[in-house]
């Protein structure tokens, strides 16, 4: 018996050419479309990337492996588009899908969310995903009026800890930035704990959190 | 070695027992159900006993004496037994066997299967729990796995014997009873009306594989064996050209009326795959028992789809 290729020639890391519409709507309708053990559904991720144009500028996009997992952790103020602009950005500087941290656990909207590559905030969850390696965007806290980088997500960092984790730094462009002008998304060089730092290292993940902050603070003032 | 396979009448055990004949480590195979095996054992020997007969069960298992135990009489609901009927049974099997097997003598080292279940699932529940992740089962098959488990482990304790856990992900397969392949072959199949949570799936080969391996190397402690890949309640049913029927809330409780009716009942804990998902971590069995590579959710799943196709062989020459 021949067996068809696992997920039917979808990657559900890594963004392949797409299928014209009515070929998408058949394999939607055959069932014969990716799943992954988070809810992701990179076909429907693909299909829906064109409805949100947002216009990104990215820099050192050279950070972001190629493969294998990464943790960036990003500032963010309202934190409606952030996620939308590191997601653009990582399509951008290497292909890959990236996975939204902090999707709200209630139905529906959780779901459908989950749909769509995002996570909820389980420390346990994104380690997991890392483990599989996938690259996780998770935020700092929000600072409703931009003032600079928020808290970091101490809790995160503990459970995946290890894994390398990019500092990144977002300036708003339209609608929440002068008109006409991108997102800029910059990355930072990846940290990581000291050699031989222990799984569930408080002190460690306490100085990585510590020193997230700082570098996405250095990336927003470095206006050059 | 003298292998003891509980549960050995079903498709699990006795491909098991198969493979424990090609090893040669393993020296006598021995192994009883309530039901004969459904193919051919070359040099494992079978009893047919209920294991609630506790007493022929256990005059069986002493006389055998094992070094080792691959416990399968851990029996899902609704597979080839009814909920309480299928809770029984695996109490009853575990206790009788089990401690009959530790006091003949011999016994080296315990391998029981379990499932994913013992994780439950749902808000508050990891999507993907590896092997530290608590356990707390929302289902009564998940609170029987963990029971047999906690059982086991217990007898490891008391008498120094090691005891390995695999927790597979819901075995399916071409020819295996399973209430969630029946559920997926009915021409319409419930699926929940307002989500389409991920559900990993195992081949029942590849979950062979496993409890051999474990066995032979005597590995202890727990290991999630899970097919990689997922799949999901719609993504499943329009693969197998089946017509989705929405259901919402109490509406599951309808739909698991109707389906029994048609011949699949839907457990709980087939519920609960369909309404939250069930997916594991299953690296760290991978790595340990060296497995190399399992086979896909969705090969499994095309595999289940399969089962009925009708293979017309022509003949390569007329005799008549």
């Amino acid at each position: 018996m021949t067996v068809p290729v696992p997920n039917y020639g979808l990657d559900t890391d890594r963004i392949l050419a797409t299928d014209s519409l009515p070929a998408a709507l058949r394999r939607r309708l055959r069932g014969q479309y990716a799943v992954d053990e988070f809810g992701a559904d990179p076909h429907l991720m693909d299909l829906s990337a064109g409805l949100a144009p947002l216009p990104v500028t990215v820099e050192h996009g050279e950070y972001v492996p190629q493969v294998g997992p990464a943790l960036l952790v990003a500032n963010r103020g309202l934190g409606f588009l952030e996620p939308l602009a590191v997601v653009r950005a990582v399509r951008v500087a290497c292909g890959r899908r990236t996975r939204v941290v902090g999707a709200p656990e209630v139905p529906v909207l959780g779901d459908a969310l989950r749909k769509l590559g995002a996570i909820g905030y389980r420390p346990d969850d994104v380690a997991a995903l890392l483990r599989a390696g996938n690259v996780a965007a998770a935020p700092l806290a929000p600072t409703w009026f931009r003032s600079g980088p928020g808290e970091p997500p101490r809790a995160l960092l503990v459970a995946t800890l290890g894994f390398p984790v990019l500092p990144v730094a977002i300036q708003p462009g339209f609608p929440f930035g002068r008109p006409g002008r991108p997102w800029r998304v910059r990355f930072g060089e990846p940290l990581f704990p000291p050699a031989g730092t222990g799984a569930d290292d408080q002190l460690a993940a306490a100085e990585l959190a510590a020193e997230v902050q700082t570098r996405v603070q250095a990336l927003l003032e470095d206006r050059s | 070695m003298r292998v003891l396979v509980t549960g050995m009448g079903g498709e699990l055990g006795t491909r098991v027992a198969q493979l424990l004949e090609t090893r040669p480590e393993v020296d006598e195979i021995a192994g009883f159900d309530f039901m004969p095996p459904r193919r051919r054992l070359r040099r494992a020997t079978f009893k047919r006993i209920d294991p609630r007969d506790r007493d022929r069960l256990i005059g069986f298992v002493t006389d055998f004496a094992p070094h080792a135990v691959a416990h399968f009489g851990v029996y899902e609901p609704g597979s080839r037994m009814g909920p309480r009927e299928a809770a029984a049974s695996t109490e009853a099997c575990t206790v009788n066997a089990l401690g009959a097997a530790q006091r003949a003598g011999h016994l080296g080292r315990i391998a029981v299967r379990s499932g994913l279940e013992v994780y439950g699932r749902g808000r508050g529940h990891p999507l993907v729990p590896d092997e530290e992740a608590p356990l707390a089962p929302t289902t009564p098959y998940g609170r029987t796995c963990l029971e047999v488990e906690s059982l086991a482990l217990g007898i490891g304790r008391r008498h120094d014997v090691p005891v390995g856990a695999l927790r597979y992900a819901v075995v399916a397969g071409s020819h295996i009873p399973s209430p969630l392949g029946r559920v997926l072959r009915l021409p319409a199949v419930p699926v929940p009306a307002l989500a389409d949570p991920p559900f990993s799936l195992l081949h029942q080969d590849d979950a062979a594989r496993a409890m051999v391996e474990m066995l032979v190397q005597g590995f202890e402690g727990p290991l999630n064996v899970v097919g990689p890949g997922a799949s999901s309640p719609w993504q499943a049913v329009r693969l197998g050209n089946r017509i989705p029927i929405p259901v919402v809330g109490f509406g599951w409780e309808l739909a698991a009326e109707v389906a029994e009716l048609a011949g699949a009942p839907i457990p709980p804990h087939v519920v609960e795959l369909l309404r939250h998902g069930r997916c594991g971590d299953g690296a760290r069995a991978v790595a340990e028992l060296d497995l190399g590579s399992l086979r896909p959710t969705q090969e499994v799943l095309v595999d289940l789809y399969e089962w009925a196709t009708v293979l017309r062989l022509e003949p390569t020459r007329r005799v008549a």
